[in-house]
């Protein structure tokens, strides 16, 4: 999952997908602000046909949490 | 002029008044209603019943379709969003934030749920959970802003979703009327020029600094930060740019805005106070009623929507 994830956050927020960890902090080190998160979890919902509600938004920090998110969700890994 | 959005809300021009925190109460939004706008009370950071009040003195006035802004950041936003519906508020824009825990609860109650956007993804989203049209806003605009502009945002977010848009941010005559249309827009929103509306009980001293304002008076705080304001310049945005662009934090500079735009809508402090205005400021030089306004813009609209 790790490699898909990098691949779809490097396209939407624009960064080098080797720069991409699962520590990696949306925020901090990938220097994403609010409207970059709506395209990119867009695209998560998109790719991974799950629905991301907006409450849930505020836990999912980094890289690694969306991930543990999605397997909980039930997306194959 | 009819469109979807004038269908859509009840109203017979496709113009909606911004619903400005402090500025958009009761008064203002009963003369827009009344004048065949949509008039919007602004939720802001007041509490319920202050919101609940408002609503109630529009109604003893208009019987015309009116809304309510809710500011989502507030922390009052839960129990505004309850107020809504008990009060058989018809239509509800969304600002600062995402509204879809709201959506299903205002849908049911037969609201209209019109979110501000800022960005094509947004919009998307919105439309998906089931929003009835989106406020597109550009960065033009007073208050909290955006980063794209009006001309830029409103033909992508119109090619991006199958809901009506209503163009916000630059606007305030005619011209910008049919050029929003041209872009694809259904409706416009305004807030500057119904600021200096005689309905409008914003301080004189402010509406005094936004009828003088030229185009460069405009300025952002808080761009570095990550929550840009636009308004116009005065003592407290000179100071806030420089210790801003000296590297201060957020909740460095938080003394300075805190309260100021209270301080400008109540008291008219316009050195201190927050001056929330749009780019259009300059242009706008009359004070009028709001019926005034509408049929004066409307006029100047359709002139040239007909020219051909």
């Amino acid at each position: 999952m790790l490699e898909k994830m990098k691949e779809i956050i490097a396209e939407q927020l624009s960064v080098d997908a080797d720069t991409v960890t699962e520590a990696s902090s949306f925020k901090e080190d990938l220097g994403a602000d609010s409207l970059d998160l709506f395209e990119l979890v867009m695209a998560l919902e998109d790719e991974y046909s799950v629905e991301i509600p907006a409450e849930d938004l505020q836990s999912l920090t980094t890289v690694g949490q969306v991930m543990d998110y999605l397997k909980a969700k039930g997306v194959e890994a | 002029m009819k469109t979807r959005i004038t269908e859509l809300l009840g109203i017979t021009y496709p113009i909606v008044q911004g619903g400005m925190a402090w500025v958009a109460e009761n008064n203002l939004a009963a003369a827009v209603s009344e004048a065949g706008g949509m008039g919007l009370i602004g939720g802001a950071n007041a509490p319920a019943d202050v919101i609940r009040d408002h609503i109630r003195k529009v109604k003893a006035v208009t019987d015309k379709p009116f809304g309510v802004n809710i500011m989502l950041m507030s922390p009052y936003a839960d129990e505004v969003a309850k107020v809504v519906m008990e009060e058989g508020v018809k239509v509800v824009t969304t600002g600062a934030g995402n509204p879809e825990k709201y959506m299903d609860l205002w849908k049911s109650a037969g609201i209209r749920v019109i979110p501000v956007v800022a960005s094509v993804a947004l919009a998307k989203r919105m439309e998906k959970y089931g929003a009835d049209a989106v406020v597109a806003e550009g960065t033009e605009s007073g208050g909290h802003i955006g980063e794209i502009t009006t001309m830029a945002l409103v033909p992508q977010v119109v090619d991006a979703v199958s809901i009506p848009v209503i163009a916000a941010g630059g606007i305030a005559d005619g011209r910008g009327i049919a050029a929003a249309f041209m872009l694809g827009a259904e409706a416009v929103q305004m807030g500057t020029r119904f600021l200096v509306a005689k309905e409008c009980i914003v301080h004189a001293n402010y509406k005094e600094r936004i009828l003088k304002a030229r185009d460069i008076d405009s300025s952002v705080t808080g761009r570095s930060h990550g929550h840009p304001v636009r308004c116009l310049r005065n003592q407290m945005t000179r100071e806030y740019v420089k210790l801003e662009n000296e590297g201060k934090g957020f909740e460095e500079l938080e003394y300075l805005t805190l309260g100021a735009l209270r301080k400008a809508v109540q008291e008219g402090d316009v050195k201190n106070g927050t001056l929330m205005a749009g780019q259009i400021a300059g242009m706008v030089n009359k004070e009028q009623t709001c019926k005034e306004m509408i049929i004066e813009m409307i006029e100047q609209a359709e002139g040239l929507m007909n020219r051909n």
